[in-house]
């Protein structure tokens, strides 16, 4: 790609979320969202392969939909109330309308058709950004007026999140699709606990994102696109392998790693407010993902000799793994003694 | 407490760099120190608790736990030896790792006193044993086996890390002496049967009580020497700490919820018996009379008496040792024959003379013969039990001549009659694996003389 455009693009990015995420007023905060739409475009459809722009596509329509749904939900507010104002969101219909947009911006379950699509059709890289970065404004927006949406309402979406997210990433085998399910079910982690302690979705959103670019990176550095490419990805890179399988299931939320430690802390949050039933549904449908987080780790690195395979080895290719992925693969395995400080800095 | 857990966690730095050559004196020898060391703790103290800080502390009931965890490190280095010697270098250091860096957490699990530190050391020690199970297990089935320990143990656990968070939001504490002290929390009776169920099943998988023991048959006959060992003796000893530890925490409700558990386990200790005598696999046979065993502990240490905690005790002590053991010696005969079934590995008495002396003394343990401890231990079970109830001295009764039965199969069919064809040549038992079963039996044999040092008087 030009470096120019590359540039544009990022800065643009950058600049998208940063007016979204600082702003107060309900149309400065859709012009970041289109911003960063129009930004992630070309990323995602610069490979010109019939996936990538069917991708776009896809992405951009129900990016735009979920901007006019955004912007006409606002609309509806400032028309019944006479303010703009992003955390005075109280008519209760632009409420509804709201949760249904950013459900669609962020891909929880009822309106998450398009997420594994688009991230099937990007790169390693695209695919990242669109999991963590593209995700923040929504949260973001949604921790704004958080204080005004329908807990029983995030509730449900939140646990059919957990349970689609967990549910359909059982039989892929591409490893871009799993990863997209995976983020599925972290998002409902974020949704459940957002009404309750909106800082707790804030960390959970930094860890998982902390988790999910270490996964992404490793994978990108031996070319991992499907299962049986990562069963004998070993040859490239062994170290990475055997810190990628601690990283998925640091992913999964085992507990001496750094996963555990949002599903610690949201489980007693729910505790705390008499959601033990809630808690106890979400915390068994993660048992879901664990399953396929085993399996991508068991092809990671489990399955190494004595065990034969027959798919050709690859060569060795001595490239030393970059330094973020090596820092982000210890910060999520290493973090849970931290999670004291953590907690406090949030 | 930290001045073991500190050198143990450096181990690992040791095990990583140390030469190639002095790899495995150097991580032996330093875990053996560590295991002298450690026995200081059972010298006998007045106090409840000895070394009380605000995260750990032991007591009577995890001394001699913690003292057989530190003893199990340098026997596990001392086993793998073998099985690992045509293993690149850099594998056999992983390996080692692997295997010192559970040890860490078995130690926090053990003297934690605060349940949620209790919990996470419980459930770290789990993707270690995952990876020995499933990264250096001989055959594929050790896949399936590996999520069969991962979910049976996650799904009856995450039950109880939300028990756990419940009682701390209603408590305001989850420091265990202080949880002691509190009343029972006055909830509604529904609730109260929920969480404490839920606080128990975590350790019934975990010990594992006869109906929720399939993962473990399974793990074992996967694992290689070590994660046998550290499975045997160490992770089953942890649901039968947490069962002791739990039980005290949760008052006189639970006295209707005891019924079904202690059912299953009298019944689970007869059944797994019979089972075994009809075994052909020879590491399973020995899985299947752990679950036997662990279902005597079960029952005695929901019953809740002095005499049933102290019989608990011993017996987790004495089987710890003694089914360790026999994985061991399995594993010496599966390194020569390559096989485990039993009819393939007869006879191996003229061939192994001083290993069938092995064999003869820790079966001897195995069905209990007087003067060992497993006898007091199953004794004192089986008087609690006839205490509290009449009829379970049949169901005990049985167990025991049915283990006596089993156990006498697995000796006389690996050790007598004459040898199959097939063997023709086998390499000798070296000092190696005699030292391994030498520092096996001296505690057994040592503590016939000073029971007490492990019968842990509870609080």
């Amino acid at each position: 790609m030009n470096p120019h455009a590359k540039l544009i693009i990022s800065l643009s990015l950058i600049t998208g979320t940063t007016i979204t995420i600082s702003s107060n007023h309900w149309i400065m905060a859709w012009t970041g969202l289109e911003i960063n739409t129009l930004a992630i475009i070309p990323l995602i459809s610069k490979s010109h392969h019939p996936r990538a722009i069917e991708a776009s596509i896809k992405y951009f329509l129900t990016q735009s939909a979920a901007s006019a749904l955004i912007l006409f939900s606002s609309m509806i507010n400032a028309w019944s109330t006479g303010q703009w104002d992003i955390t005075q969101l109280n008519n209760p219909v632009s409420c509804l309308m709201m949760t249904m947009a950013i459900a669609i911006k962020l891909g929880l379950a009822p309106f998450h058709f398009w997420f594994p699509e688009v991230l099937q059709g990007s790169s390693l890289t695209t695919a990242l950004l669109l999991s963590t970065l593209m995700k923040l404004p929504p949260t973001i927006l949604l921790l704004l007026t958080s204080q005004s949406l329908n807990p029983s309402l995030l509730t449900l979406l939140a646990i059919s999140s957990a349970v689609l997210g967990g549910w359909m990433g059982l039989n892929q085998t591409q490893t871009r699709k799993i990863l997209a399910f995976s983020s599925i079910s972290h998002l409902g982690w974020m949704i459940v606990i957002i009404i309750y302690n909106p800082k707790l979705t804030l960390l959970t959103f930094i860890i998982y994102t902390t988790l999910t670019s270490a996964v992404f990176l490793s994978l990108n550095q031996s070319k991992i696109l499907k299962l049986s490419t990562m069963l004998i990805s070993w040859t490239k890179t062994p170290m990475l392998n055997a810190t990628l399988m601690l990283t998925l299931l640091s992913l999964a939320g085992l507990p001496p790693l750094t996963g555990f430690m949002p599903k610690w802390l949201i489980i007693q949050e729910l505790t705390k407010q008499e959601m033990t039933p809630t808690a106890t549904i979400i915390t068994l449908l993660s048992l879901l993902g664990l399953f396929f987080y085993l399996r991508l780790a068991y092809h990671s690195t489990i399955t190494l000799p004595p065990n034969t395979s027959n798919h050709m080895k690859l060569w060795y290719t001595n490239k030393t793994p970059n330094t973020s992925t090596a820092i982000l693969t210890t910060l999520s395995t290493l973090l849970l003694p931290l999670s004291p400080l953590i907690i406090t800095m949030t | 407490m930290l001045k073991i857990i500190l050198p143990t966690a450096m181990l690992l730095p040791m095990a990583l760099l140390s030469p190639p050559k002095t790899m495995w004196m150097n991580t032996t020898t330093y875990s053996l120190l560590i295991a002298l060391i450690s026995l200081q703790w059972l010298t006998p103290s007045y106090y409840p608790s000895k070394n009380l800080t605000l995260w750990t502390g032991i007591d009577q009931i995890s001394t001699p736990l913690l003292a057989l965890s530190c003893w199990f490190l340098p026997l596990m280095i001392l086993a793998s030896q073998g099985h690992l010697q045509h293993e690149p270098h850099t594998r056999k250091r992983t390996f080692i790792s692997a295997l010192i860096i559970i040890q860490p957490f078995i130690m926090l699990a053990f003297s934690a006193t605060e349940l949620i530190l209790f919990y996470i050391a419980f459930e770290a020690t789990l993707i270690p044993t995952l990876i020995l199970i499933t990264r250096w297990g001989n055959q594929p089935e050790r896949l399936s086996a590996g999520i069969y320990l991962l979910f049976y143990t996650l799904i009856s656990s995450l039950p109880l890390l939300i028990a756990i968070l419940f009682l701390h939001s209603k408590t305001g504490t989850l420091h265990l002496p202080i949880l002691k002290l509190t009343p029972p929390n006055p909830t509604t009776q529904w609730s109260n049967l929920v969480s404490n169920l839920a606080l128990l099943v975590a350790f019934m998988v975990k010990a594992p009580l006869y109906g929720l023991h399939l993962w473990l048959p399974k793990a074992h006959v996967e694992a290689p020497i070590a994660g046998s060992m550290l499975l045997a003796a160490l992770l089953l000893k942890l649901g039968g700490y947490g069962i002791m530890r739990i039980t005290l925490l949760m008052g006189p409700s639970s006295s209707h919820l005891c019924y079904p558990f202690l059912t299953l386990a009298l019944w689970g200790a007869l059944m797994t018996s019979s089972i075994c005598l009809r075994q052909t696999d020879l590491k399973s046979l020995i899985a299947y009379s752990s679950v036997s065993h662990m279902g005597l502990v079960i029952a005695a240490s929901m019953i809740q008496t002095h005499w049933s905690f102290s019989g608990a005790m011993i017996l987790m002590i004495s089987h710890g040792l003694t089914s360790s053991m026999l994985f061991c010696l399995a594993n010496t005969n599966y390194e020569r024959t390559h096989s485990r079934i039993l009819i393939l590995t007869r006879g191996l008495q003229p061939l192994l003379p001083l290993m069938s002396t092995w064999w003869l003394l820790a079966n001897m343990t195995n069905m209990a013969l007087p003067p060992t401890t497993n006898l007091m231990a199953e004794l004192t079970i089986m008087v609690s039990l006839f205490n509290w109830s009449f009829p379970t001295i049949i169901l005990t009764g049985t167990a025991t001549l049915l283990t006596a039965s089993y156990t006498l199969y697995m000796l006389l069919s690996t050790q007598r009659g004459t040898l199959p064809t097939h063997i023709t040549s086998t390499p000798n038992s070296n000092t190696r694996e005699h030292l391994l079963m030498t520092l096996h039996i001296i505690p057994l044999l040592a503590l016939i003389l000073k029971p007490e040092l492990i019968s842990g008087t509870p609080l």
